[in-house]
């Protein structure tokens, strides 16, 4: 009885675990199509021409490279894309340096008024940017740091390392203190336990603090409309929004210049997605 | 909240570098406490903040810094661009302006502004630098509607009228003559649909935003109403011109002559529509005539006439047109005000207005030119522009913004339906009266 | 949980041992030794980042509040701030807008995140069990995200529209015209939910991916030898120990949706009439088109209490670990 137990099982498993299998994949499929279908939509309104774009039609009827080649020619879309890949890349790296080991702090380590502080980090990060926007200008103004990439990155990572040590400490809250212990007992300093012990745990999170905090500054608007506004440093948000004149919005070119900035996060992504993917097969760390 | 001893004296640093830089901020730039004054050479650079106006295909303003830059060789202008959503562009200019910024010294605005950044000191009063003179070169309405307690605060550069486009070869097919009241565009339209030669009649700008307080005043103005008494002080548009005029409008959606969707219409929308040989009948501003004769843009090339708008059945002459267009402001930062002065002196000068007029397709400011044979040849809308009846928006109040808003999100509403005429009405009232009182949002 | 069992099941792989035990047992000095020296450590790790978000963020907000709280009159000059006063709340409280765009928003946000949070797990659950297509998978997810809110709000404008539209043209196809979505009041609200459903799902599935897969995994074995069903185990044992992470993401969504900008205003520009209009295109509205910045700092600040009071609510009601962890 118990040998046909064991055989039994195994097959009907198998069994189970390609309905599940399937049961995900039709998921993913249709996931899949409800993000990708206004996406394809997007593109194939960069390839129509101006006559095109009131066409309701699946395929471009006249397709066109005129938008991108519009883009980049009559408006400095180049150089937009250059600032803004450095701003959000330095705001990334300096959030994710300072927001890490603060939020591993917030988690782990035994400060007085640690709620408080969490406290106060969400009442800032949900107070409405349209009303901070006025005021931050003449603060910038007065550090003399407007149309520039300091003032632009301090302001980003003021305003996302709120989220990101939110992020962090729940993340660090998951991993098991045994963690730390055992790294403590083996002689490690507090740096070293961040860097080389929590950090390997926390990559997924680290990753989506990372993640979210490159796409917050690559499509911010408001702030880098208000504080740079001169040509050479604009980045993508302003530039789409100088497009077209008093009457038309031209969404061709609109859309093209939009596929090209999505490009980059979606390079990024794929790039960063085996340091998540290794994350998860981390061996165990021993005690 | 508890903080650990040590850790006070910082943050105490750290609130009064905020209070410091708050009472720095709340009192910036002294410098301009004097009063800008115009002496000394006029040369140096200058930035001209700008959107795009024209056709999409050619640049006009990169045309008039190049002829600028020739007749005075030692004023360089550099153009900056202005975001195209006109509100977006106002918010950037307010923080910019009032933050003390100089980072451009002449900027466009829109022709309903001048009375809110007078109060709000957003822009140089002009009548100390110009003769008086200079002003009377404008055709009439213009200059009035740029003062403010007595004081000019911008020069006309470029106005916009609004026109009846329509599709003359289905005209002709249905042997039906050109409308010249809004009961006859109507029924015109119905006859164009019913023979399948056309899907929609008629085609506007209904979207609850600036263009709709456009329309708005025109369809009023023909039915004989207004939104506000003469003097700005009091609400007039609960009133039955404005029945009319709004169950007009209406009718045109309900009966299927306006697309449904005529309720989220801008410019751009009911252009491409029209462009794309769908409406029989647009009311749109001067440029709409050049871009739906752009082959690039374009479906119905060469088959487009502009006339004047309609007005209701028994009344004289056409219908009013709203004004619309652009101006130059001065920065009260400019930090060269004799290149500023001459700069505007150029762009309202005949030669820059022939330019802006011929090449793009604008109608100009300056009356003789306007009534220059060569500029009426140019553009079939100019002509017709001769003949308009022109009426102005209720921009010389002070909150013009809010009494617009309270105009389109209530006519608008009743436009698509969620609300009844009079019920919209009553609301528009009791908003605009809280406005006018400065006791509303 | 230890690896004594023989019945068959998959061998343990632990990334992390349960409970382990240290090795060797060291004697340990007091306590409070250690506290203090580990809060002075504590206070060093988190300064730097508190300092550039206070030094930053302190003035503009403290800035907003005085001016919710005075007569402020925009110059070329700056703004002049005089007396302290409660009018500007004052105005608000008395004005039917402002209670309309409250509800409005208010319901809109407890809709979308609702149905965010929802639709977010059931994705990350998803792309959980895929082995090689999850990184490409994670690659489209984000591509919305990525997408910069003004473009997403003008791209779905250009979907709604009511002739040439993509909805339009599907509608078209079975015989179905002239829906104008954006033209009625609670259509145009769906519409927005969708637009904004579609953009923010992959950030809401993507941060319960990270906490998924960030799960110990032992504990989830232990219960599939127990004979826990799938469903059993997300219930009981998975969803338990992602409190964390699902708390952050509901408060940042619930921030997010209240402080909705973007999407109204490209998309209806808070029409039909007024009834899509959020609190911050109401506070945009007042604040940069009628310059009174008076009245939008209060718009602006009253939005923010709202949103604190109800962050704090939740979090009190989901008992996360912010009090546990008090030193």
């Amino acid at each position: 009885m118990a040998d046909t137990a064991i055989t039994a099982r195994p097959a009907s498993a198998a069994r189970r675990r390609r309905k599940r299998n399937t049961g995900t994949n039709v998921a993913a499929l249709l996931i899949a199509a409800f993000v990708a279908l206004p996406l394809y939509w997007m593109v194939a309104a960069s390839f129509k021409g101006q006559a095109d774009i009131t066409s309701a039609s699946a395929i471009p009827p006249h397709p066109t490279t005129a938008n991108y080649t519009n883009a980049f020619s009559s408006y400095a879309f180049g150089t937009y894309i250059e600032n803004s890949a450095i701003v959000a890349v330095a705001t990334t790296l300096l959030v994710l340096a300072l927001g890490i080991f603060a939020g591993y702090a917030l988690a782990r380590l035994p400060m007085r008024g640690k709620t408080a502080i969490m406290t106060a980090l969400l009442m800032i990060s949900l107070f409405p940017t349209i009303a901070v926007v006025a005021p931050l200008y003449l603060l910038l103004r007065d550090i003399g740091w407007l149309n520039s990439y300091q003032g632009l990155v301090l302001s980003y990572t003021a305003l996302m390392l709120p989220f990101a040590i939110w992020i962090l400490r729940n993340f660090f809250l998951t991993i098991p203190k045994a963690m730390e212990e055992s790294a403590r007992v083996d002689g490690a300093g507090p740096f070293r336990t961040v860097l080389q012990v929590i950090l390997p745990q926390a990559l997924p999170g680290v990753f989506t603090a990372g993640v979210f905090t490159f796409v917050a500054a690559w499509t911010e608007f408001i702030i880098s409309l208000t504080v740079n506004n001169s040509d050479r440093y604009r980045t993508i948000g302003v530039g789409i929004a100088l497009f077209g004149g008093q009457f038309t919005t031209p969404y061709g070119t609109i859309f093209a210049a939009s596929a090209v900035a999505m490009l980059p996060i979606a390079i990024l992504v794929l790039v960063f997605r085996r340091a998540v993917v290794s994350g998860l097969t981390a061996g165990a760390v021993k005690g | 909240m508890r903080f650990p001893r040590h850790r006070t004296p910082a943050l105490a640093a750290i609130c009064a570098a905020a209070i410091a830089l708050s009472a720095a901020g709340c009192s910036s730039s002294a410098s301009t406490q004097a009063g800008p004054v115009a002496t000394g050479a006029a040369a140096g650079t200058i930035t001209w903040m700008a959107n795009q106006f024209g056709p999409t295909s050619t640049d006009v303003r990169k045309t008039l810094i190049a002829a600028f830059e020739k007749a005075y060789p030692g004023i360089t202008v550099k153009l900056e661009q202005a975001p195209s959503d006109e509100d977006t562009y106002r918010s950037e200019l307010v923080t910019q302006i009032s933050g003390g910024s100089s980072s451009f010294d002449v900027y466009n605005g829109d022709v309903v502004w001048p009375a809110q950044f007078a109060k709000a000191d957003l822009a140089l009063p002009l009548n100390s630098y110009f003769p008086s003179s200079y002003w009377d070169k404008f055709s009439k309405g213009m200059v009035p509607s740029l003062t403010y307690d007595g004081q000019i605060y911008a020069a006309p550069l470029f106005t916009d009228n609004a026109f009846l486009f329509y599709r003359k070869d289905l005209l002709a097919k249905a042997h039906l003559p050109v409308p010249t009241t809004w009961e006859q565009l109507q029924s015109e339209a119905e006859t164009l649909q019913k023979d399948g030669l056309v899907k929609y009649g008629f085609a506007a700008q209904f979207n609850s935003y600036e263009g709709l307080t456009c329309d708005w005043t025109e369809f009023l103005a023909d039915a004989g109403g207004s939104s506000v008494n003469a003097a700005g002080t009091r609400s007039t548009i609960d009133s039955t011109a404005a029945v009319k005029a709004l169950d007009y409008m209406r009718g045109l959606i309900t009966s299927g002559v306006a697309p449904a969707a005529i309720t989220t219409f801008e410019e751009q929308q009911s252009e491409s529509l029209f462009d794309s040989g769908q409406v029989a009948f647009l009311r749109n501003w001067t440029y709409a005539y050049a871009d739906a004769n752009t082959p690039a843009n374009s479906k119905i090339v060469g088959d487009v006439g502009v006339t004047n708008l309609p007005t209701f059945a028994g009344q004289t002459g056409p219908g009013y047109s709203v004004t619309g267009g652009w101006n130059l402001y001065i920065n009260p930062h400019s930090k060269n005000l004799p290149a500023d002065v001459d700069f505007i002196k150029w762009m309202t000068g005949a030669q820059a207005q022939t330019i802006m007029a011929e090449q793009g397709g604008v109608l100009p400011t300056v009356a003789s030119v306007l009534n220059n044979p060569r500029v009426q040849a140019s553009n079939p809308a100019f002509p017709v522009a001769a003949k308009n009846k022109l009426n102005a928006r209720p921009s010389f109040v002070a909150k013009y913004p809010q009494l617009s808003e309270a105009i389109y999100t209530n006519i608008n509403g009743a436009l698509s339906g969620s609300v009844s005429t009079s019920s919209a009405l009553s609301s528009a009232s009791s908003q605009i009266s809280a406005a006018l009182s400065s006791n509303g949002l | 949980m230890t690896s004594t069992d023989t019945r068959g099941g998959p061998p343990q792989t632990g990334r992390r041992p349960e409970a382990s035990r240290p090795a060797r047992r060291r004697p340990r000095p007091p306590r409070s030794v250690i506290q203090r020296g580990s809060a002075r450590l504590g206070w060093a790790f988190a300064s730097p980042a508190l300092l550039v978000v206070a030094a930053v963020m302190i003035f503009p907000i403290v800035f907003s509040v005085v001016m919710s709280l005075s007569n402020v009159n925009v110059t070329g000059n700056g703004f002049q701030l005089s007396g302290l006063t409660t009018h500007n709340y004052s105005i608000l409280f008395g004005s039917p807008r402002y209670w309309h765009d409250l509800e409005f928003t208010a319901t809109y946000t407890v809709v979308t995140v609702t149905i965010e949070m929802m639709l977010g797990t059931l994705v990350a659950l998803v792309l959980e069990r895929l082995t090689r297509a999850r990184g490409w998978m994670m690659a489209l997810l984000l591509m919305p995200w990525a997408l910069i809110t003004v473009v997403s709000a003008e791209l779905w404008a250009y979907i709604y529209n009511g002739v040439y539209g993509m909805l339009e043209a599907g509608l078209n196809t079975v015989g179905v015209h002239g829906v104008d979505v954006l033209g009625t009041p609670l259509q145009a609200s769906i519409a927005m939910g969708v637009a904004d459903v579609w953009k923010t799902t992959p950030f809401v599935a993507i941060m319960v991916l990270a906490g998924l897969v960030m799960l110990p995994a032992d504990v989830v074995e232990a219960a599939r030898i127990d004979g826990a069903s799938a469903w059993t185990i997300f219930w009981r044992v998975r969803l338990p120990l992602l409190r964390p992470v699902l708390a952050v993401a509901v408060m940042f969504r619930i921030l997010q949706a209240f402080g909705i900008f973007d999407l109204p205003y490209v998309l209806t520009g808070g029409g039909p009439g007024t009834s899509t209009e959020t609190l911050a295109v109401l506070g945009y509205k007042v604040l940069f088109n009628d310059l009174e910045f008076g009245p939008g700092a209060a718009v602006a600040a009253s939005t923010a209490l709202i949103v604190l009071v109800v962050c704090l609510l939740f979090l009190k009601v989901f008992r996360t670990q912010v009090a546990e962890q008090e030193g």
